[in-house]
Order: C-alpha cells, then sequence, then structure tokens
C-alpha cells in the first residue's frame, strides 16, 4: 500500500485545485449561503462534465471507474474551497447504497443520471435526537398493499430542497435489535406529502431542512437494498461519507493553515511581523502538526476502504475523531491569530470555523468515535 | 503491523524478526532475562557486542560510503528493521550517538584520516562515543559554549566543564565543542575537535535526573590536551559542524526516536511508549472506587485516543517513506515527529498515574511498586523527553520558521 500519489493522482489534484480556484472563489460561496437552494446547477454540470459525480461508479453505469481514494482527492479539495452543494449526499449518501445494494433496474436508472448530473439525491436518516444510530429511528412505513405509507419527521437532512430524490431510512418492522426492521425508501421530492422547511444553520455553506413526509406512498420497487435490512447498507455509506468528510476537513484546515501563516507574515504590531512572535509560530508549528497527523490518518482510512476494507471501521473512526478534533483546533487557533479582523463577518475565517464544526458534529464527533475505538481495543 | 506492504518486504520482516530472536540475548522479553543495570559497564558492553552483531548482519552502519564502513539498505528495509527493533525491545547504546551525531558531523566536516579512522569503527560500535556540547549556560543556545580551547605548539589545551553528557561514563572518544577564539563574536569563535576520553585532565562525574539514575554526566575539563590534527574541519568554524550534528541528531533522532533503543530496561523505559495493549491490560486489572478502569467512559476515551496517536505517527511514518521514495527532502519533519512523539509519552503518562493512583507514589524498591516500578518510571523520564534533542519549544521554532516561512 502507497502512501503516496501517483501520477495520475497528483494531475486529478491540481485539475480539481485549478477548477475551484476558478468557479468557488469565496464569493461564491457566499452568493451560495443566501441562494435557496445552496448550490449553483451550472457548476453541478461541469462536475458532471469532469466525471466527478460518477467517479466512483462502474464504467457500465456512467461512472470512471476509480477509487475512494482518488474521490477522497477532489473531497480536499472541495474542503479547501468549501465548496457548497449536494456532493456527498448524492454521491456517497444515497448513490453508493443504490450501488452497493440496489436492484439492476435501480442501478441503470439512478447512476447515471447521478453521474451525468441530471439527478440530486440526500439521505434522511436523522430524527429528533440527531444521533446516527438505529435507535433514534422512529419514523414509520406501514405497508398497505403493495406500497408503503410513510409518515413523520427527518431532521438535519443537508440539501433537501435541491435533492430530486430523498433516500429515507424508516422503521418497516419492530424487532428486539433497533439494527433490524429499517428499511431504505427512495422518495421523489415531487411526491405530494413530502416537505422540506429550510432550518437556518451555523454553517450556512451546508443547507439543512426539517423533512416532512405525509402519507407518502412509495412502491416496492423504490425499496432500496433487503425489505427491513437498510441499517447494514447505511453504516457501510456512512463509511464512505465519514472518510470524505475528513478528507474535506483536512483540505479546509491546509487551507486555514496557509491563510493564518500569510497573515502572520504580513501583519505589522510592535514594529515588527506578528509572525516573528513565539506565541504566533507555536500556535502555527501546533496548527502544522495536527493537520500532518489528520491528514496522515485520513489518507488510511481512504486506502483502507479501497484495500483493507477489513480495518476501515476502525481506521475511519480514528480519522474522524482526530481531524474533527484538528480541524475544529486549527480554525480556533486561525481566528486567534488573525485578531479582530478573523473575528468580523467579512472575513473568510469564520466560514471555515464553522465548517470545521458542522463536520466534526456528523456522523459522530470524537467522543463517539473514541468508544468505536476502544470497543476494537478489547 | 503492516499488511500495507509488498510481499517482498513481509518476508524482509520475517526474516528480520528470525534473526533478531536467534540474535537477542538468551530470554529477551521474558522474566527469565535479568537485563544488566541500566547505565552500567555491563549495559555499555552489552550495547557494543550488540552493535557488532546489528552491523556484521546488515542491520545497521546505514547512509555511509562504503569506504568507511557504510552498509546500503532501501528506505522501506530499514524502517522495517526499526520498527521490528522497536517492538521488542533491544539492546541499543553506543549505536544510538556515535551513529546518530557524530559521524554525520565528520562525514560532512572531518579530514579523510578522521573518517577512515574513526567512521567504520563509530558504526560497528567497536568504539563508543559521547557528545561534550551543552554547557550549564549552554543549551538550546548552544553558541554560548564558555569551554577555550588554546592552542600551545602542536596541541591544544582544553578547559571548561559540559553537562547532559549521554554516555559520559564508559564512552572512549568524545565530540568536543569548545571556544578557539576568545575575542570573535558568537558563532564564529567555536571549533569542534575528537579527544580520547582516556586522556589526562579528563574527568566525568554522575549528573543525577528527576527519574532517579544519572543517564547524563558532567564532564571536567582540567589543561586537558588534544593533538593539533584533531580539530574538525576550520577552526572558528565549528558552528557549521554543530549544525550538522544537531540537525541529524534531530532527523535521526525523530525517526530514531522511540523505536525502542532500550539499554535493556524494558519497552516502557527509555525511549519508547507503551503499546496501547499494554494500558488496556493495565486498564482491565485496576479498580478505582470499585470500577474496573477499563469500564469507566473517560478512561476508555483517553486510552483510544491514545490508540489514535500511535496509528496516526504509523501513517506518518508511511508518508515519510512514500516522499523519501520520490526524493523529496525531509530534512525538518524530525521536528514535527520528535515533538508530538515527546508529548504523547507525557500524556500517556499522565494517564497511567491517573489510572492507577496512589501506587503512582510506589518507585522501584517498593514493596507496592507495579510492574517494578516501570510505570512510574516511564512517567518522571517522559518530563525529559520534551527538553532533549531539541526542546519542544526549539522544533516549534524550527517548524514554524523553516517549514512555515515564519520571519525569525
Amino acid at each position: 500500500m502507497d502512501f503516496g500519489l501517483s501520477e495520475e493522482q497528483e494531475m486529478l489534484k491540481t485539475a480539481a485545485r485549478d477548477f475551484l480556484t476558478n468557479e468557488c472563489p469565496k464569493t461564491h460561496v457566499r452568493a451560495m449561503m443566501e441562494d435557496e437552494l445552496g448550490y449553483s446547477p451550472e457548476l453541478w454540470k461541469k462536475m458532471a462534465e469532469l466525471g466527478w459525480l460518477g467517479l466512483v461508479f462502474p464504467e457500465e453505469y456512467g461512472g470512471a471507474g476509480m477509487s475512494f481514494r482518488d474521490l477522497t482527492i477532489l473531497c480536499e479539495e472541495m474542503g479547501r474551497a468549501l465548496l457548497p452543494g449536494p456532493f456527498i449526499p448524492t454521491v456517497l449518501l444515497a448513490g453508493m447504497p443504490i450501488l452497493m445494494a440496489g436492484s439492476e433496474e435501480q442501478k441503470k436508472e439512478y447512476l447515471p443520471k447521478i453521474a451525468n448530473g441530471e439527478a440530486i439525491f440526500t439521505l434522511a436518516v436523522l430524527e429528533e435526537d440527531g444521533d446516527f444510530w438505529a435507535d433514534g429511528i422512529k419514523v414509520k412505513a406501514v405497508s398497505r398493499r403493495d406500497e408503503y405509507i410513510i409518515n413523520g419527521t427527518k431532521l438535519f437532512v443537508t440539501d433537501a430542497r435541491a435533492a430530486d430524490y430523498i433516500l429515507c431510512a424508516a422503521r418497516t418492522k419492530r424487532a428486539a435489535n433497533p439494527e433490524e426492521g429499517i428499511t431504505l425508501f427512495l422518495v421523489s421530492t415531487d411526491e405530494w406529502g413530502v416537505y422540506a422547511a429550510p432550518l437556518t444553520t451555523m454553517d450556512e455553506t451546508r443547507k439543512q431542512y426539517e423533512v416532512s413526509f405525509t402519507n407518502v406512498a412509495v412502491p416496492p420497487q423504490n425499496i432500496v437494498g433487503e425489505l427491513h435490512q437498510g441499517w447494514p447498507i447505511l453504516k457501510e455509506a456512512a463509511l464512505r461519507a465519514t472518510a470524505a468528510l475528513c478528507a474535506e476537513m483536512v483540505g479546509g484546515g491546509e487551507m486555514v493553515l496557509e491563510m493564518t501563516v500569510n497573515y502572520a507574515k504580513e501583519r505589522i504590531a510592535f514594529g515588527v511581523p506578528i509572525g516573528s512572535f513565539q506565541a504566533i509560530k507555536h500556535k502555527c508549528a501546533d496548527m502544522y502538526s495536527d493537520l500532518e497527523y489528520a491528514r496522515s490518518l485520513m489518507e488510511w482510512a481512504a486506502l483502507a476502504i479501497d484495500e483493507e476494507p477489513s480495518r476501515a471501521p476502525v481506521a475511519v473512526s480514528m480519522a474522524k475523531s482526530y481531524c474533527g478534533d484538528a480541524y475544529k483546533r486549527v480554525t480556533g487557533e486561525g481566528t486567534q491569530i488573525h485578531g479582530g479582523i478573523g473575528f468580523t463577518w467579512d472575513h473568510d475565517m469564520h466560514l471555515y470555523f464553522k465548517r470545521a464544526r458542522s463536520s466534526d458534529t456528523a456522523f459522530g464527533d470524537s467522543n463517539y468515535h473514541l468508544e468505536l475505538i476502544a470497543r476494537s481495543l478489547d | 503491523m503492516a499488511s500495507d506492504e509488498s510481499d517482498k518486504l513481509s518476508a524482509f520482516r520475517q526474516e528480520v524478526r528470525a534473526w533478531l530472536k536467534a540474535n537477542l540475548p538468551k530470554g529477551w522479553g521474558t522474566p527469565e532475562y535479568v537485563p544488566p543495570e541500566p547505565f552500567s559497564r555491563e549495559a555499555h558492553e552489552l550495547g557494543k557486542q550488540w552493535t557488532k552483531k546489528l552491523y556484521d548482519a546488515g542491520y545497521t552502519g546505514f547512509g555511509y560510503p562504503k569506504k568507511y564502513g557504510g552498509i546500503e539498505r532501501p528506505p522501506e528495509e530499514i524502517a522495517v528493521i526499526r520498527q521490528e527493533m522497536g517492538r521488542i525491545g533491544t539492546p541499543g547504546g553506543p549505536l544510538s550517538l556515535g551513529l546518530l551525531a557524530v559521524a554525520p558531523a565528520l562525514l560532512v566536516h572531518g579530514e579523510e584520516w578522521q573518517k577512515e579512522r574513526f567512521i567504520p569503527k563509530m558504526l560497528s560500535g567497536e568504539e563508543s562515543w559521547l557528545e561534550a556540547f551543552s554547557e550549564p549556560d549552554a543549551g538550546s543556545d548552544l553558541a554560548n559554549v564558555q569551554t577555550t580551547a588554546v592552542k600551545d605548539g602542536d596541541e591544544w589545551i582544553v578547559n571548561g566543564q559540559k553537562v547532559w553528557t549521554s554516555m559520559w561514563e564508559f564512552a572512549d572518544f568524545g565530540l568536543l565543542a569548545a571556544k578557539t577564539d576568545l575575542t570573535a563574536p558568537r558563532h564564529r569563535n567555536l571549533s569542534y575537535f575528537i579527544f580520547d576520553c582516556s586522556s589526562p585532565g579528563f574527568t566525568r562525574q554522575p549528573l543525577r535526573q528527576m527519574s532517579g539514575e544519572a543517564e547524563f554526566g558532567q564532564l571536567f575539563f582540567d589543561d586537558m590536551r588534544i593533538p593539533q590534527r584533531n580539530i574538525i574541519g576550520e577552526e572558528g568554524k565549528g558552528w557549521y559542524v554543530a549544525m550538522t550534528a544537531l540537525q541529524a541528531e534531530r532527523s535521526g533522532g525523530g525517526a530514531f526516536y522511540g523505536q525502542g533503543f532500550d539499554i535493556g530496561v524494558g519497552r516502557r523505559g527509555m525511549l519508547g511508549a507503551a503499546p496501547v495493549s499494554d494500558i488496556v491490560e493495565l486498564a482491565k486489572n485496576t479498580r478505582r472506587y470499585g470500577k474496573i478502569v477499563w469500564e469507566d467512559p473517560a478512561f476508555r476515551q483517553r486510552i483510544a485516543q491514545i490508540a489514535i496517536e500511535g496509528e496516526a505517527m504509523r501513517c506518518s511514518g508511511a508518508r515519510m517513506v512514500a516522499r523519501m521514495r520520490k526524493g523529496i527532502p525531509a530534512a525538518n519533519d524530525a521536528s514535527v515527529v520528535k515533538n508530538f512523539q515527546a508529548e504523547m509519552r507525557q500524556r500517556q503518562g499522565d494517564l497511567i498515574m491517573e489510572i492507577i493512583g496512589a501506587y503512582s507514589q510506589m518507585v522501584k524498591g517498593s514493596k507496592l511498586a507495579l510492574d517494578d516500578g516501570d510505570w512510574v518510571y516511564s512517567m518522571l523520564r517522559a518530563r525529559g523527553a520534551t527538553i532533549e534533542m531539541g526542546t519542544s519549544e526549539i522544533n516549534r521554532n524550527i517548524i514554524a520558521e523553516r517549514v512555515l516561512g515564519l520571519p525569525r
């Protein structure tokens, strides 16, 4: 297993960085913060044309058949640019379940549409307690004749209004083990009875919604995977989404370090650049160290998903725990080093600061993952 | 450990393991093996013998031209050797200092006769070395050295004092930093010398440290004489020699640090951090306020954090190897690694003291000492880790200035 990037991967990284530097400057990010749907369909189309959306899908479904590590290279650059939009929800939270567990008809129907940018997806799983665990899923889907009727409210659903389809995790059977009896339903957002109400978020680059389902009828061919056996599929999808999020966090963190070091070199106080003060130097050195280890764990998590799946869950938990803490620390210190200006709305620092926290809380923070790691040490 | 390596490398790893098994002292790793008293003459001799064995097997001596006794191997094999030795702990010793700092300094700055005379026996462990650099008023600020070397005919006369000298008691030779120009400004007044530790006028004393032993010594020079030709490089240009030696110590030390080059005090002793499985074991077997420590979520989390940090170091090391293979220089990686490892050891030490509670006061010799006082010793010894071989503060300055380009 090689931790270095191949020539192709270096090219992918450079191309992605150049593309996003041009297409996603901070003016775009701030425009999307104000935008109702929070993403640009034109930019989405361009990403489709570059092959980004179908990157990890097999060629037979319109994809490029590339590796998960390759995808995380894109995610690093997206995190660096703070790209707003439903990339991870579409590709990993819905696309991967369809690829891994969907029927042949579903794969043929939906994956090409994701790859060519025609269709946007998201996942509705969290409910009132906001925790990504099976016990939290109480929204019911009741069978009536040959359909399923979903009633209930999902919370913290990203990009629900931009989405054409929502993959909804609902309980179809009561079981002693809460991880049994959950089914994944593909619901069109055009369906009468599906309503997404916007939630005002701290991180305005990631839109979240409360989605209510009122007597939403879903035919059986829209079940992804087996009836009652949706939870393992979600866990597998969450593994990849979590690793992708770690890649975004590392990319964002490295950008924050660059911004901060540049500021420290230029900002004069007491007649000298503040970067010449040891306290500032040491904070920057600590940020550098944090990111070195965050990146190392993230790369391992991605490589493990591709090459050593049995080691992936622990690798991803370690990466998520560390990257979440590191990105929070880095953005905290980055703000501090910028002084007053770092605290302003107009400066970009708070965009990264808030992204760090929305990322940390998604798919389990370090408290959650440390317990999983402890269990693996048993 | 690694299935992220080629079959060929795995086979090599097995080869190294087998060699270690066959060549480590009888009973190594079990209570059957009684190590020599740390820092004793016996331990020193054991270290030399061990280095010779390693050298003859081709498991040390890397990075030097063959004509000076160097051995060549690809970086991933060297990493495997270090990992395997770190895993099992080994009798270290002269291996560490001669290779780490003195040999690079000689290689870059020395005369040909010096390289031919001294490097081969450094690599093979036949001759051991100490570094006479730091003084009471010259630690991080090495330029403030006050020991003098004054020319007298075809000899130099040395007067002064050194402190924090590793390998102080039994080393055969020393690398000395002394002021040769009493009027020149800082950084331009130093020279480096080779000296024989059996010289008259040279005495050595123990320097007892927080963890109880005298790993380091104080050196006294009272009109000690060195032959003229023992100067390394040009008179007054010693600062360059110092930089080479220190950089080598930090780089080599960074990669090398914590790879378990113990001198028989067990893996938890000297340079290494304990494997997380040992800590889990301790937590499973310890009760606090009636509850098993391993079942307390607060402790579980902190132990899991240690597991993450160990894994992070492994992955970071793998990335460094990937960069080395591409020829990307890694001069300042050591500062990051050394700080992280040293600080991790301190966090670990603190955590373990919290786990064992009142037993954290029971040291070796006490009837109630746990594991012969090893854990407590490690915690105390780890307080030196952020100070020796480049303080954490100096390392942060290096990262900030040389890696990030912040102004001096």
